[in-house]
């Protein structure tokens, strides 16, 4: 069972990456309407 | 005789009047915008049909540099770009027509649109266009455009919605992660497990639960602190008790080596109530700022007489005593006194009255009334805040802010679950104690982390936001959850008349005599602006000529070679001959409340016209309805007592219960003096009403009101039917009863784990199956909730 003292961590890490990802969407304001972007992809002309 | 084929409207499929293609003007202008700039792929992708509306605003102020210095900002790299706010913005349709404008105008570099907002950001090149053409555009394809206000607070907003949603985020990882580990740790319990990697396994859910959920419960903390501070209690403050007690315990616990740990059942705790905090924000600033935008644009630009002649200067620059011109259909920006000219003043925005009143050189007129007839010439005696309706709109702002805080019924809970768990918590450990001290802390501890409200605190907000978007849904926009329990319980509803119970215009109500001059008056009264006038238009009337019309009194003209008088009774008395029958309908007319107006052809009377303002189709069955929920309803009008109770009449109702002739400040204190005796809620639409809507328990905007109004009130009613209002009663009422059951719930399951965590026997793997499954109880009796669900 010693892997898991390496592996553990290490997918804790990763973790913390993914919130990282998801603190720099919400500040760089990915999030702030999601409402439009939704229906702006029926938009097939442009 | 032929049957008339109803053909749909073009634009918005609407039956067509026989012979057009479109069922109104507006519809024929939107849909020739969207040909002419080849953009009929509008009509495939929208999902719902409605008339278009567009004004003939010029839009010249928003070139104004005033308003360019306050809302325009300057792009690095050339270009401008400003904020707009769109009415009737409402499907993918929409925002493909508003983000096509660059392809339609040139100098448009891009247009974004923010649906949810009714938000429109544009970026253009103003040395190929103007803002007022790119606003007359957006204006042609049916959106009438407002500069978007309240930018500032916006912002402010934004930032506090970007700090729940990281939290939410940093919740969620924690969550899903110390899951994973609580199951290697229960599998453990049961398979048996190295007692190195159990402390390890303890170790990593400790490292990962004490800064997240730290981070991410501080709003619970930050409430219960005010709370505590304030001296008031909150449902967070037990909240906090159990966040903080589970990861205190837990972290000691895992430094000791033994006891239990309940990293991850605070977890989903903190998880669910930071997702209910956000869907409840979510949804009241949909409806808050769906009201706040709908600030129409104030009339910033006046006309003053000084010695050069007349100039347009901004509003901020008249002083008492300057003279100024306005134009009949403009709104009179200051309060003053008339100097020159006869006009008729409707002045419904300060006392309700449906009748526009004749001025003349020396009557006072104020601030905020519209100039309906003719030119005015008028001094200034009072501008800005010293106005009437100045005094009014500050005396507004103040009642709004100080509305008292109701306490919530959930917060009364609160407080006597915060003592019942505490002293629980002591007696436990009084009881353990003499057996082993640290037990008797254990079982304490136990039975703080296990009874920590989670339900408790899911139930209002989850009941509350499937409340609020149903209603929204529907067109009733709710600003907050406490409006819902404001309006729950039934008491004094006090409804305003014009524009509330009626539709705010005149018409004919009555018709005595001969019903073919009908024609005839319609085509003399063609021309006129008058309120009168339009109450008798008609499609095809024939053409009069020679019309002359003399303010206040009547119109005459020639129409196929007959002469035609329509006018106040009086006016006709001096000019024609009156049979007395038709003195009989004069007298009868006036009786009912009705304003009589006798029409003649050839010097005599054939006909006396009663002119009214209809009452609402669907008030009638509303006001039943409320009056069966156990509402005393009550008019309130500034109109006169006799219109008043025959309106009342109409709808049912004791003349004993029709107030008329009050005026603002006469309605603010009748709902201040009721509001003493119980719950009371006023509906309203004017300038007029919103003093009284910020001073009940409730205030209610209906459709069309002033932005005043809106801004006082808690609810705002976007459908122009005022069964709305009954609707928005009987939606409350359902939503707190769905409250209580989930409470009750709730309550069932922390007296149930309580019990267990006294006695000891609480096993954390039951407390993590335990918490789940009160938390789906409370949110499937939430969505089970009846309210504001549409009558099938």
């Amino acid at each position: 069972m010693t892997a898991l003292y390496i592996v553990l961590p290490l997918a804790l890490l990763v973790a913390a990456g993914a919130v990282g990802a998801f603190i720099w969407a919400v500040r760089s304001g990915q999030l702030d309407d999601t409402e439009t972007p939704p229906r702006r992809i029926l938009f097939d002309d442009d | 005789m032929t049957a008339v084929v109803a053909i749909a409207c073009v634009h918005c499929g609407l039956p067509s009047p026989a012979g057009c293609d479109y069922c109104c003007a507006g519809c024929e202008i939107v849909h020739a915008a969207i040909a002419e700039h080849g953009l009929e792929r509008f009509y495939g992708l929208r999902e719902t049909a409605t008339p278009a509306r567009t004004s003939s605003a010029s839009y010249a102020e928003l070139d104004d540099p005033a308003f360019r210095r306050i809302h325009i900002d300057d792009v690095a790299g050339g270009g401008c770009h400003v904020a707009l706010y769109l009415e009737e913005l409402r499907c993918t349709a929409c925002v493909w027509l508003v983000e096509s404008t660059p392809r339609c105008l040139d100098g448009v570099n891009e247009v974004r649109v923010d649906l949810g907002r009714a938000r429109a950001d544009v970026w253009w090149d103003p040395a190929v266009t103007s803002l007022a053409a790119i606003a007359h555009h957006l204006d042609r394809i049916g959106h009438v455009v407002h500069p978007y206000r309240g930018a500032d607070r916006e912002r402010h907003r934004r930032r506090e919605d970007r700090a729940l949603l990281i939290k939410l985020g940093v919740a969620g990882a924690a969550m899903g992660n110390l899951m994973l580990l609580a199951i290697a740790l229960y599998a453990g319990l049961f398979g048996g497990m190295a007692a190195a990697d159990t402390l390890f396994f303890r170790w990593a859910s400790m490292l990962v639960a004490v800064p997240a959920l730290g981070f991410a419960a501080t709003p619970m903390f930050r409430t219960a602190l005010g709370s505590l501070r304030a001296g008031r209690l909150h449902l967070d403050l037990p909240l906090s008790i159990g966040i903080l007690a589970g990861l205190a315990w837990g972290t000691a616990n895992v430094i000791r080596g033994v006891g239990d740990i309940y990293f991850d059942s605070l977890s989903m705790l903190v998880f669910l109530l930071l997702v209910s905090r956000w869907v409840v924000l979510r949804h009241q600033r949909r409806a808050s700022s769906a009201a706040e935008m709908l600030l129409a644009l104030t009339p910033s630009r006046v006309r003053r007489i000084d010695a050069s002649g007349v100039s347009d200067v901004p509003i901020e620059a008249i002083a008492i005593g300057d003279r100024l011109v306005v134009r009949a259909g403009e709104t009179i920006p200051i309060d003053g006194t008339v100097a020159l000219g006869t006009s008729a003043i409707d002045a419904g925005l300060l006392t309700g009255e449906s009748r526009p009143v004749e001025v003349a050189p020396g009557d006072r007129v104020h601030a905020g009334t519209v100039n309906v007839a003719g030119p005015l010439e008028v001094i200034a005696s009072a501008v800005g805040e010293q106005t009437r309706v100045g005094a009014l709109v500050a005396k507004i702002a103040g009642l709004t802010t100080r509305r008292a805080a109701i306490e919530r019924l959930v917060d009364q809970i609160a407080g006597r679950f915060v003592a019942v768990v505490t002293l629980g918590a002591v007696a436990v450990f009084a009881v353990w104690s003499p057996v082993s001290p640290a037990l008797g802390a254990e079982h304490a501890m136990a039975l703080l982390v296990v009874t920590c409200p989670c339900a408790l605190a899911l139930a209002t907000p989850l009941a509350v936001s499937v409340a609020l978007g149903r209603a929204a849904r529907r067109g009733i926009l709710i600003k907050g959850a406490d409006a819902l329990e404001r309006l729950a319980t039934p008491g004094t509803l006090y409804i305003d008349k014009t524009g509330t119970l009626t539709e705010g215009r005149l018409a004919i109500a009555t018709w005595l005599g001969d019903v073919d001059a009908r024609a005839l008056a319609a085509a003399v009264e063609a021309g006129s602006a008058h309120p009168i006038a339009r109450a008798f238009a008609l499609d095809h009337a024939p053409v009069a000529t020679e019309v002359r019309e003399q303010l206040g009194h009547g119109i005459e003209g020639l129409v196929e070679g007959r002469r035609i008088l329509v006018g106040s009774p009086s006016w006709i008395r001096e000019r024609c001959i009156l049979r007395s029958d038709a003195e009989a309908w004069i007298s009868d007319v006036a009786r009912r409340g009705e304003t009589p107006i006798a029409i003649a052809i050839e010097r005599t009377v054939v006909a006396v016209v009663g002119l009214a303002d209809p009452v609402r189709s669907d008030a009638r069955s509303a006001l039943d309805q409320l009056a069966r929920m156990g509402w005393r309803i009550e008019i309130l009008s500034g109109d006169d007592t006799r219109v008043v109770t025959s309106v009342g009449a109409q709808l049912g109702l004791d003349p004993a219960r029709c107030y008329g002739a009050m005026s603002p400040e006469k309605k603010l204190a009748r709902v201040e003096a009721t509001r003493a005796r119980g719950p009371v809620v006023m509906v309203g639409d004017g300038v007029n009403d919103a003093a009284a809507i910020a001073a009940a328990t409730c205030g209610i905007a209906v459709s069309g009101a002033a932005e005043i109004a809106i801004e006082a009130a808690d609810v705002y009613l976007r459908s122009p039917s005022i069964g709305a209002i009954a609707a928005t009663a009987a939606g409350a009422t359902a939503t707190l009863a769905t409250i209580r059951r989930s409470l009750r719930f709730s309550l069932v399951y922390n007296l149930t784990t309580g019990t267990l965590a006294a006695l000891g026997i609480i096993h954390p793997l039951l407390a993590a199956v335990l918490m789940p499954a009160s938390s789906l109880t409370v949110l499937a009796s939430s969505l089970r909730s009846r309210a504001f669900r549409s009558p099938q």
